[in-house]
């Protein structure tokens, strides 16, 4: 199955359970859990489903494309459910079947990990599935969301795409991986990789990042004052990703990183707050 | 007389929460049972990732009757002028659960009362188990519990399914909107559809047919069993790990175990990272060959029983394969530099802010390692170890290795010394310098490394002391209680008769910035003797004979050689009086404020000289208790025990024991605080005398009952 087509199979087996297939967010995020289809909508009350694959970028990961599973820009495939649903384990082995992994012929492990995004105030806790000793997806029911207690509780299964794929096509490097006839990942983003990883660890300017950071979250609290969550959020985001790129060059102390995060924090939970008074605010009969 | 059947059923469980629930479960039903009145006979328990069960057999119909008193208003204030119940006793007698007509009037020591006398209990178990049941599950401990779906209930993972049955009849548990039925489930991948049970007693024999190994041992026998004769079927011997035994065992409903194999290529990586990827990152058990080495293959114990493992066997192979790869590339890349190059890079990792980074650390233990060397002396040879291992103690922080498997701390260091040629001794040192790696983790065998490791934790402890991040309550973020065992249990396995202040001069020169203070040191002081205090508890001595022992002694093993013997003593009949005599006398003679010495010629009473002419005795008495306790008690892991009971020092107690009489006379026979100066001052001089020819047991005052002051 090449890798477009487990894609679409997901996006398919997900669409037929009720997710709304969103396309990748545009603004920079560390992982799936980023996105405010994720982050803002585990928020609040209403029901919600959506699937989809979700780039996500890590600086300091990176590995100039040598290492096969460790990437500073990778693909994660992210489903939220709320309300958890009862059967969602036995959902998530029908979604591997559906990619051509048959359960019944490998040993698949529910194996505890407890989650935490200090960045986005959250933790949850689920585990890492593992098949045949290889952690294939996260799965993890959030309890808190934005420094909110989340009710009712989401769960979000992240899928590592690229090691699905080298073990569906039996192939030692993700950037071997076969994306449509005659086009692999690393087609795509070996360039790309070695390029960022040199930008990330030895060019990244620290000065205008730093800079960067103080404005984005300047802005991210003036728009937030103007009820402005969305782009109050983005802006937050961004200075995540200018904290990331600041730790990947390598210029961060271990108190000074402590208080950029603390900063990140504050933004991401002032607009959580934010959206839930919105929420509140354009529903006043249901929360009356 | 039923069985009674509960389980359940959840998502998979932590491994730690499946061995903590099973050890848990029977005492927490068979209290809830007993708390109902609900008689019972044995509780049989199992466990696995997807379940907790109890089979509990003879289970009563009804609960036990037993009578019910209580006692109401007086009976003046219970019936009005025509006899008829009062609003208050009305009251009382509803609240009683018995009609007024039934109140009874008695006679007590306090005048007549109404009194409501009922039977209770009888009640049928079937009606008393629901909520009972829901609450054993409310009941099974865990540290943090978590929410699901849109419902309120917390557990350790979600719940999917609850079984209670007594005999054949379902009991409506219901917990997190689930409703208990007669329906468990099997095996996630080797049993197809629900299991329906149409009696309790069906469960054992259920599960077996469900491919679920529901017995917690059995299956831990199973583990290890279907490991071992895996690994001999290429003729090789399992590498045992009781830690990974247990975790694995409560990974899987149904162990099967896969013998796979990596390249022999790997084998010239140090044992520790082998055994580290294997069992830490993979939960597979490594093997060796029959003359000891280490071998190229491993145990994998599967949860599913797939026709063809070769699939499976690939999966494990492939992924150990790439770990394996990344340590290798870790390794070779780190011995391109030597430990000494890899020590300049501890500048650039921070310890804390106010504490400087790694590399100041680790000059400031280098200093402290030094005159803690001084203090407690070291031959020619620890000193030539000590001064090659010090530039390169926790170098391997810096290294690829360690920062990417941060438990192979000191391993390293050690494995890349090896292969540089350095001395064995050193390598061993910089392995030991970083024990104690827990609570109950191997100490620093070596004098060397034992140096390095106590300076290098009482400098974590000083440090954040100094600079008011001392521990309260649970909350510890840097460690500090966590260093202040190890550095204390290495102090005492080592056996150094060292004041523990000195130990603390000798960590505290090292910092100028910031300086330490001597009230930080006098507090960090107290601190650790609280951490010993507690250590000492932990070895079942009572908390009186602790304080005796802590507030008497100036070196860790000191105190602790000391409260076992304090515990011996306290027992002696015969000690208890002498020490209250002991007591009376040391208040006393702390009125003489210098230390005079004793002139016989001043005595006046006959009791003077027989008392005085007994402390020789004692004090020789004092000092066999003391060497006794000396030679017998090795120096031990403190906390864990000396492991052995003290004997043959009656005759040691009998001498010190025997100054009880004199003493007792001398109270008796003479008054001390007479007017004559001479003579009182004689007298107080030798009360002192008697105080201190016992002080070396002890501060004794700590041991005395409280009814005497």
């Amino acid at each position: 199955m090449r890798f477009q087509e487990m894609t679409m199979a997901l996006d398919r087996f997900w669409a037929d359970r009720g997710c709304v297939i969103a396309p990748p967010h545009d603004t920079e995020v560390g992982a799936g859990t980023f996105y405010p289809t994720t982050f803002l909508r585990a928020l609040g009350p209403e029901p919600w489903r959506v699937a989809g694959i979700a780039p996500s970028r890590r600086p300091a990961d990176g590995r100039y494309g040598q290492n096969p599973y460790r990437f500073q820009y990778y693909y994660q495939y992210q489903v939220v459910l709320k309300p958890s649903p009862a059967d969602v384990q036995d959902t998530y082995l029908a979604s591997l079947y559906h990619l051509g992994i048959d359960p019944l012929a490998h040993d698949i492990r529910f194996v505890e990990d407890n989650w935490e995004s200090p960045t986005l105030g959250a933790w949850g806790l689920g585990w890492e599935v593992w098949m045949d000793g290889m952690e294939i997806t996260q799965f993890t029911y959030f309890q808190q969301v934005g420094g909110i207690d989340c009710a009712p509780v989401s769960v979000e299964l992240t899928y590592g795409l690229e090691r699905l794929a080298m073990y569906l096509q039996g192939v030692e490097h993700a950037f071997d991986v076969e994306v449509a006839p005659g086009v692999t990942l690393g087609d795509l983003r070996a360039d790309f990789e070695r390029q960022h990883c040199a930008y990330n660890f030895d060019h990244v300017d620290a000065d205008l990042q730093r800079l960067l950071f103080d404005r984005f979250e300047a802005e991210t609290q003036r728009l937030l004052g103007l009820d402005l969550v969305h782009p109050a959020y983005e802006f937050a985001l961004r200075c995540s990703h200018a904290f990331n790129l600041l730790d990947a060059r390598g210029v961060l102390s271990h108190t000074e990183r402590q208080g950029f995060v603390q900063r990140v924090r504050r933004l991401t939970e002032a607009s959580a707050r934010a959206y839930l008074a919105a929420r509140a605010a354009a529903a006043p009969a249901e929360v009356a | 007389m039923a069985t009674l059947l509960f389980e359940i059923g959840t998502e998979e469980l932590p491994s730690w929460f499946v061995r903590q629930a099973d050890d848990a479960i029977v005492g927490i039903v068979s209290a809830r049972l007993g708390g109902a009145g609900l008689a019972h006979g044995a509780i049989r328990r199992y466990s696995t990732p997807r379940r907790l069960a109890v089979l509990v057999d003879d289970l009563a119909a009804f609960s036990e009757r037993r009578p019910d008193v209580r006692r109401g208003p007086a009976e003046s204030a219970a019936f009005d002028a025509d006899g008829r119940p009062t609003k208050a006793a009305i009251g009382f007698a509803r609240a009683s659960g018995v009609d007024p007509a039934d109140l009874l009037v008695e006679d007590t020591d306090k005048g007549r009362y109404v009194f409501a006398r009922r039977e209770l209990g009888g009640d049928p178990a079937a009606e008393l188990l629901p909520p009972l049941l829901a609450g054993v599950i409310d009941d099974l401990p865990a540290p943090r519990k978590m929410r699901w779906g849109d419902g309120d209930a917390a557990f350790v993972r979600p719940l999917a399914w609850l079984v209670a049955l007594l005999d054949d009849a379902v009991v409506p548990v219901r917990f997190a909107g689930i409703e208990a039925g007669r329906t468990s489930r099997g095996h996630r991948f080797l049993h197809e559809g629900p299991i329906e049970l149409a009696h309790a007693g069906d469960y054992p024999d259920a599960l077996d047919r469900a491919s679920v190994s529901a017995d917690r041992s059995e299956r831990r026998a199973s583990v290890i069993a279907s490991a071992e004769s895996a690994a001999a079927t290429a003729g090789l011997l399992l590498e045992r790990d009781s830690a990974l035994e247990e975790e694995v065992t409560d990974l899987v409903e149904s162990p099967s175990a896969i013998l796979g194999s990596f390249d022999a290529r790997f084998l010239d990586l140090p044992d520790a990272v082998l055994a580290t990827v294997m069992i830490h990152h993979q939960r597979f058990f490594p093997t060796r060959e029959q003359g000891g080495a280490l071998a190229a293959s491993f145990v994998a114990i599967s949860n599913n029983r797939v026709p063809d493992d070769t699939v499976v066997r690939a999966g494990y192979e492939q992924v150990l394969r790439g770990r394996l790869d990344d340590a290798r590339f870790f390794w070779d890349a780190d011995r391109r530099a030597t430990l000494a190059q890899h020590a300049w890079a501890l500048a650039g990792i921070a310890f804390h802010k106010e504490l400087g980074s790694m590399a100041d650390k680790v000059a400031r233990v280098a200093k402290a390692t030094r005159r803690l060397a001084e203090l407690l002396g070291v031959s020619k040879e620890e000193a030539a170890v000590l001064k090659q291992a010090l530039p390169l103690f926790r170098a391997d922080l810096a290294t690829q290795m360690v920062y990417e498997l941060p438990e192979l701390e000191g391993t390293m260091g050690c494995a890349y010394a090896r292969a540089e040629g350095l001395p064995e001794a050193v390598a061993i040192a910089l392995e030991d310098g970083v024990l104690p790696r827990g609570p109950s983790g191997a100490l620093a065998a070596s004098r060397v490394g034992a140096l390095l490791s106590i300076a290098d934790r009482l400098d974590t402890v000083t440090g954040f002391f100094a600079i008011g991040r001392r521990p309260s309550g649970s909350a510890d973020p840097f460690g500090v209680r966590r260093a202040a065992l190890g550095a204390l249990r290495t102090l005492t396995a080592q056996g150094w008769r060292v004041p523990l202040p000195k130990v603390l001069q000798a960590v505290a020169g090292s910092y100028s910035a910031p300086v330490v203070e001597d009230d930080v040191l006098a507090d960090v002081e107290r601190y650790l003797w609280d951490r010993v205090a507690g250590l000492l508890a932990e070895e079942g001595i009572a908390p009186m004979v602790v304080r005796a022992a802590v507030h008497g002694s100036r070196s860790v093993i000191g105190a602790a050689r000391r409260a076992h013997l304090l515990q011996g003593l306290v027992a002696v009949p015969g000690f208890a009086d002498l020490l209250t005599l002991h007591k009376r006398a040391a208040n006393l003679a702390k009125q003489t404020g210098g230390a005079a010495r004793v002139k016989p010629g001043l005595f006046r009473d006959p009791v003077e000289g027989p008392l005085h002419d007994a402390l020789p005795e004692a004090r020789r008495g004092v000092e066999r208790l003391m060497a006794g306790v000396r030679k017998q008690l090795a120096p031990w892991d403190l906390g864990h025990g000396p492991g052995v009971e003290l004997q043959g020092l009656d005759a040691a107690v009998a001498e010190v024991v025997r100054l009880k009489a004199p003493l007792d006379a001398f109270f008796e026979g003479v008054m001390v605080m007479v007017d004559d100066a001479e003579v009182r001052g004689n007298r107080l001089a030798l009360l002192g005398e008697v105080a201190d020819a016992l002080s070396d047991l002890g501060a004794l005052s700590y041991l005395e009952a409280p009814a005497e002051a």
